[in-house]
C-alpha cells in the first residue's frame, strides 16, 4: 500500500497536467475537424498519438511490455529510441524539401534571366522537369 | 578554321568578377557570341560586361555556377549555338586554347571537349590543391563513374549542340562538373580531354568546398 501511495504521489501531478494538456490539443483538433480543416484520416491519425501519450503516461509499463518484446532493456530507452527515429526522419524530410525548393527558386530565376531578352522567351515545357 | 556558319557560344558565368571580368571578355569575344550569365553579384560585374555589349543574362538571386552555366547553356540553345564553351570569369583560362579546344568537335570526332589541366606539364598548380584536393576529386570522380580523366572540375569545356541538348545539369552548385561527367557517360558522348594552360590567381575551391559537392552529389542522388 505504501508502495501505491509513493507511486501516485510521484507521478500523479505531471500525469494530471500531461491529461489536460492532451484534453485542450484533442479539443482543437475536434473542432478543426468539424471546421472540416482536417481530413478524417489526419484526425483519427493524431487522435491515436495523443491517445498513446495518455496511455503511456498513466501506465508507463505499456513501454516496458513493447521495449521487452523489442528486445530493449527499459520502457524509457524505447521511447528515446524512437523519438530520435523520428527526429532524424524528420530532419531528413525538411532537408529534401529544402532542396526542392532550392530547386524551384532556380528555376524561377532562370525563367526571370532569359525572359529579360524578350527573342529568347523560353517555351514553357522548358521549365517541366 | 572555324566556319563562319558555325555559331559559337561562350558562356562565362560570373560572380562578382568586376576585377577580371573586362579582361577575359576582350580576349575571347572573337571567338564567338559571349554569354556572360551575372549570377547575382552584388560588385558592377553587370555593367562591366553590359559595357562591352555582350548579351548578359542576369540571375537576381546567386543561385551557383551550375545554375548560372544552365541557364547559359538554354539561352545559346534558343539560340541556335552549334558549339557552346563554359569559361570562368575569373580568368584562370587562356583565349588562345579556346579555337584548340572546339576543333575536336568542329572536326567531328567528338560531341564533348573536356579541358585539363593535368595534361600541361608546365601548369603552376599549388601543391597543396594539386595533390590533395584535385587529384583526389580525379580518383573519387573515375571511381564513381568507371571512367579515366585525367582531370575533374575543370570550368573550360566546349559540347557541340547535340551534346548539349542531352546534358541536363540539375546541380546549382559547384558539383555540376561531375554531373557533365557522368551525363557524358550515361548519354555514351564522344568525348575528350585537351590540355589547357591554368593560371591562378586565387586559391580557387578549397577543402570544405570539396566536400560540399560530395555532399551535393549524394543528396542528388536521394532527391531526383
Amino acid at each position: 500500500m505504501l508502495f501505491v501511495t509513493y507511486y501516485f504521489m510521484y507521478y500523479l501531478p505531471l500525469q494530471i497536467i500531461i491529461t489536460l494538456f492532451v484534453l485542450i490539443v484533442v479539443f482543437r483538433l475536434t473542432k478543426k475537424y468539424k471546421e472540416n480543416i482536417l481530413k478524417t484520416s489526419e484526425f483519427i491519425g493524431w487522435l491515436i498519438i495523443w491517445i498513446i501519450v495518455v496511455v503511456v503516461f498513466w501506465l508507463p509499463q505499456t513501454t516496458s511490455y513493447l521495449a521487452f518484446l523489442l528486445g530493449i532493456g527499459r520502457g524509457v530507452d524505447l521511447a528515446v529510441y524512437l523519438a530520435i527515429i523520428l527526429i532524424f526522419y524528420l530532419i531528413f524530410r525538411v532537408y529534401l524539401k529544402i532542396d526542392k525548393q532550392q530547386k524551384e527558386i532556380t528555376k524561377i530565376v532562370r525563367y526571370l534571366a532569359l525572359d529579360e531578352k524578350d527573342d529568347s522567351r523560353p517555351k514553357t515545357q522548358d521549365f517541366k522537369e | 578554321m572555324i566556319n563562319d556558319n558555325t555559331k559559337v557560344f561562350i558562356i562565362i558565368p560570373c560572380y562578382n568578377e568586376t576585377a577580371n571580368l573586362s579582361a577575359v571578355i576582350s580576349s575571347v569575344k572573337n571567338y564567338g557570341q559571349v554569354v556572360v550569365v551575372d549570377d547575382g553579384s552584388i560588385d558592377s560585374s553587370e555593367q562591366v560586361a553590359r559595357e562591352w555589349g555582350v548579351v548578359v543574362l542576369k540571375h537576381l538571386l546567386n543561385r551557383g555556377q551550375g545554375a548560372a552555366l544552365a541557364t547559359g547553356n538554354r539561352y545559346a540553345l534558343n539560340h541556335g549555338a552549334d558549339i557552346i564553351v563554359h569559361f570562368d570569369a575569373d580568368g584562370q583560362h587562356q583565349a588562345e586554347d579556346l579555337p584548340k579546344l572546339i576543333q575536336p568537335i568542329i572536326n567531328n570526332e567528338v560531341e564533348v571537349v573536356l579541358g585539363s589541366r593535368f595534361l600541361k606539364k608546365d601548369n603552376q598548380i599549388p601543391w597543396f590543391k594539386k595533390w590533395l584536393i584535385l587529384k583526389l576529386a580525379v580518383i573519387f570522380q573515375n571511381l564513381m563513374f568507371g571512367i579515366k580523366l585525367t582531370d575533374s572540375h575543370n570550368g573550360f569545356r566546349a559540347f557541340s549542340k547535340k551534346a548539349l541538348e542531352k546534358i541536363r545539369i540539375t546541380q546549382d552548385g559547384m558539383a555540376h562538373g561531375s554531373e557533365i561527367v557522368e551525363q557524358i557517360i550515361s548519354h555514351k558522348l564522344r568525348y575528350k580531354e585537351f590540355p589547357v594552360t591554368i593560371m591562378y590567381h586565387e586559391f580557387g575551391q578549397g577543402i570544405v568546398a570539396g566536400l560540399r559537392i560530395l555532399k551535393d552529389l549524394l543528396f542528388g542522388k536521394i532527391n531526383k
